[in-house]
């Protein structure tokens, strides 16, 4: 019973993904074309980055509740910058280091100020929100050269830009997370705070990292998103962030930190785009999507909570 | 004892398989009214499995229980409870939010029609402490009072429920000693009350003290169960076991006292805590911090460690130290934690993860972790320890408690460090695990690596270290070596302070 929710916890996703990837080639048409996966692929590209970086802040024990405001705020710095300039390049460091400073400000709330991260970054939501109505004076914005269209959307070996970013990001993610000494720091910090500082472990500094890198990566994919829709506009939406984490726990990261893969983050987002996409394909309405990913949603957290009951 | 005991509760042929794991086979016994009854056996010899059995924890797999002369089948412990049979457990049960009221009234709340009746509930709780003479304060909160307060609180709630067996599952695992003995003379006051009391332990000095009968388990199997009357410190040894107990501490050969010392701590202080605390290590030497627990033994340590802020000057060879841990353990400190489990391990990550954490510096080039040199560098550290484990992927709570205190000993010996803090290495670990702690102490000393040793075990201290600091009350009172280290002198420069 035990070794079977290990499995259903380790690779489950990927079973279940593989075998929906399969249904749905032999059930439709249109799902294996090329064209359909260069498709998926591209709409993910956003969520990929995020929620490669969720998974590692979730790792380390924190949540974050802010990535959808970051991802709404800072492209509109970075056409601010792009409009006032006209320079791409600038326009990318001003929108990518706002993104830096906002996980700064998380990492602060939680490290410093001792906030449980859940409220924190619910609080700087709100405050990121706010910056984003006032960088664009409440205005759509769009950019003032054609440049800013070819950052997500130039073809590459047949692949647009903005998935050819988000593969990149997501394996050097990965290595960061499973090969380097800070990744170990992450697993380490979630999985026993006090041990992990006693074993000299810069626990205050790790979270902060994961903060920022999270938040650089929500703007990054802000940007990318800005780039592919050509314009970009303040709002308080937190479907991004509603996406992002619903991909990290389907992927079985587990809520309770210490434990959780990137791999399994990337399946979870490729099993909740092919169930979008089949819906799509099968002309089924868009209500019973939603059912049914609430349903997946509430099977992966069981998964983990029967595990926690073990070592719990 | 009075002779009024009566059978409460049979377990005749009772075994429990976990999938195919076997953790207890045939057991026979016998539950009496008005006794202590001591199970008692290495971790992992099905001592707790049994305990949980009886109070419907677990459902036995095989064998048959009953209650009053007629069998019972508990599927839930809710379905023991009805019957009078409850488990104390270890703090887990009480809401440490709410009042001691609420804790111990909680769903047997006197009621007026569908509203709460506080005043009846009041009365009615406070009736129940004055008939076993346990007072606690009613509007405290649960989670201010201390360990053997709480204790109190969840037999109070047993009581007032009608509990007549109360199983107590490893009571002072988590006690200060100083709590020892009012938990024993609680215990000792139920059964005098006409309660049956089960008493799950490995400390075999408290359940020489505290039971009327003992049942000796090992590996999950039943050696005997007689009077403890007829038992001491060495067949209850031999009975857990299985071996005859030698000498348990290895020499160690004393260390040069010339040689310049390892460590040196001159007027370190925090406040209210501890202050002026000054003294030395050298290569080689064994020193023992012995005092109560709560004197500022644990504290000292962990200020060296850099763990908590202090003043004063901490010097590695000679060198002042830095302030940070990361700085503490690059000049050559390395810590056991007093909780493995809080301040130790990570349990749900795998052991070599544990092993490897402070030396993943040493581990990493310019292209990442070197995961073959760590797997290399942990295996050996581990099999330096005696380590039983079956892969290294293994999560640490796969572990039992000494081998997960040998996964603390490989991490500090696999860094070659000068200076070994060791808080209280043998803490809930078996007799066997306990040897091979002392081997690795010894071992460790030998190499030259100077140890710091604290321990509640005045015998641990006696038999391993060659001086002993006694703190009482955040400072050193006295300074025991050769032969003006006894247990006497220990005790009294102890108790000093207080």
């Amino acid at each position: 019973m035990q070794t079977a929710i290990t499995f259903a916890r380790t690779y489950g996703i990927l079973v279940v993904t593989l075998l929906l990837f399969c249904l749905l080639t032999l059930t439709t048409d249109g799902f294996l074309s090329e064209r359909n996966m260069r498709n998926i692929l591209d709409q993910q590209s956003g969520v990929l980055i995020a929620a490669s970086f969720m998974t590692m802040a979730i790792i380390a024990g924190n949540f974050d509740i802010s990535v959808g405001a970051v991802y709404v705020a800072t492209p509109l710095v970075a056409l601010l910058v792009e409009n006032a300039t006209g320079s791409i390049p600038l326009a990318l460091v001003a929108g990518l280091a706002a993104g830096a400073v906002m996980g700064g400000i998380n990492g602060f709330a939680v490290t410093r100020l001792k906030v449980n991260s859940f409220i924190a970054t619910l609080a700087t939501s709100f405050m990121f929100f706010g910056a984003g109505y006032l960088v664009s004076d409440r205005s759509i914005m769009r950019p003032e050269g054609e440049g800013w269209r070819a950052l997500a959307r130039t073809r590459v070996f047949e692949l647009t830009t903005a998935t050819w970013i988000a593969l990149i990001v997501v394996i050097l993610a990965g290595i960061l997370l499973t090969r380097t000494r800070f990744g170990r720091n992450v697993y380490a910090t979630g999985a026993n705070r006090e041990a992990a500082r006693l074993a000299g472990v810069n626990v205050d500094r790790v979270q902060m990292i994961t903060f920022v890198l999270l938040a650089g990566s929500a703007a990054l994919a802000g940007i990318l998103g800005s780039s592919r829709a050509i314009s970009a506009q303040p709002s308080d939406d937190f479907s991004f962030i509603f996406a992002v984490l619903t991909a990290v726990i389907v992927g079985g990261t587990s809520i309770a930190g210490g434990s959780g893969a990137i791999w399994r983050t990337v399946t979870a987002v490729f099993f909740l785009a092919f169930l979008s996409n089949g819906f799509n394909l099968h002309q089924i309405d868009p209500i019973w999507q939603r059912l049914i990913e609430g349903f997946v949603i509430l099977v992966a957290v069981s998964i983990d909570a029967a595990s926690q009951r073990r070592s719990g | 004892m009075a002779s009024d005991a009566e059978t409460l509760l049979t377990l005749s042929g009772v075994g429990k398989s976990f999938g195919g794991t076997v953790a207890l086979q045939g057991i026979d016994l016998a539950v009496q009214t008005g006794r202590v009854h001591a199970f008692v056996g290495e971790n992992g010899a099905g001592k707790s499995t049994l305990g949980k059995l009886i109070v419907g924890v677990h459902e036995p797999s095989a064998g048959a229980i009953t209650l009053d002369n007629t069998p019972v089948h508990f599927a839930s412990p809710a379905q023991a409870l009805e019957r009078g049979l409850v488990a104390i457990s270890q703090e887990l049960s009480l809401m440490p939010q709410r009042s001691v009221l609420d804790n111990i009234a909680l769903g047997r709340e006197m009621t007026r029609g569908p509203f709460v009746d506080d005043r009846a509930t009041r009365a009615h709780v406070q009736a129940l402490m004055d008939r076993h003479d346990m007072q606690i304060a009613l509007d405290a909160r649960v989670g201010d009072l201390s360990v053997v307060e709480r204790q109190k609180v969840e037999i109070l709630r047993a009581l007032g429920r009608d509990a007549r067996l109360i199983v107590f599952d490893e009571p002072t695992a988590r006690l200060p000693s100083d709590q020892v003995a009012p938990l024993l003379a609680l215990v000792r006051s139920l059964a005098a009350a006409g309660k049956a009391v089960i008493y799950v332990s490995h400390f075999l000095d408290e359940i020489l003290e505290v039971s009327d009968t003992v049942t000796i388990l090992r590996n999950g199997e039943h050696i005997r169960t007689g009077p403890t009357a007829r038992e001491t410190r060495e067949t209850l040894v031999e009975g857990v076991t299985g071996r005859v107990l030698g000498d348990q501490y290895p020499d160690i050969a004393p260390p040069d006292r010339a040689a310049a010392p390892v460590l040196s701590v001159t007027g370190l202080a925090r406040r209210g805590v501890f202050s002026d605390v000054s003294f030395d290590i050298r290569p080689g030497e064994v020193l023992g911090l012995a005092g109560l627990v709560g004197s500022g033994r644990s504290e000292i340590a962990r200020a060296i460690l850099g763990a908590d802020p202090a003043e004063g000057d901490i010097r590695l060879n000679g060198a002042l130290a830095g302030a940070s841990i990361a700085d503490r353990l690059a000049g050559g400190i390395a810590m056991i934690p007093e909780s493995r489990r809080d301040d130790g391990l990570m349990m749900g990550r795998p052991i070599f993860e544990n092993v490897a954490l402070p030396h993943l510096r040493q581990l990493s080039g310019a292209l990442g972790l070197n995961r073959r040199q760590e797997r290399d560098e942990v295996t050996r550290a581990c099999a330096a320890t005696e380590m039983k484990y079956a892969a290294l992927d293994d999560p640490a709570e796969a572990l039992s408690g000494g081998n997960q205190q040998k996964i603390l000993f490989a991490r500090a010996a696999m860094g070659d460090p000068v200076l070994l803090i060791a808080d209280e290495p043998t803490r809930g670990v078996d007799v066997g695990a306990k040897q091979s702690i002392y081997n690795q102490i010894a071992t460790l000393a030998a190499s030259g690596k100077a140890v710091l040793l604290i321990s509640s075990e005045i015998e641990e201290i006696m038999g391993l270290c060659h001086r002993v600091l006694v703190v009482s009350r955040g400072r050193i009172v006295g300074e025991l070596a050769d032969t003006a280290l006894t247990e006497n002198a220990l005790m009294t420069a102890a108790f000093s302070g207080t």
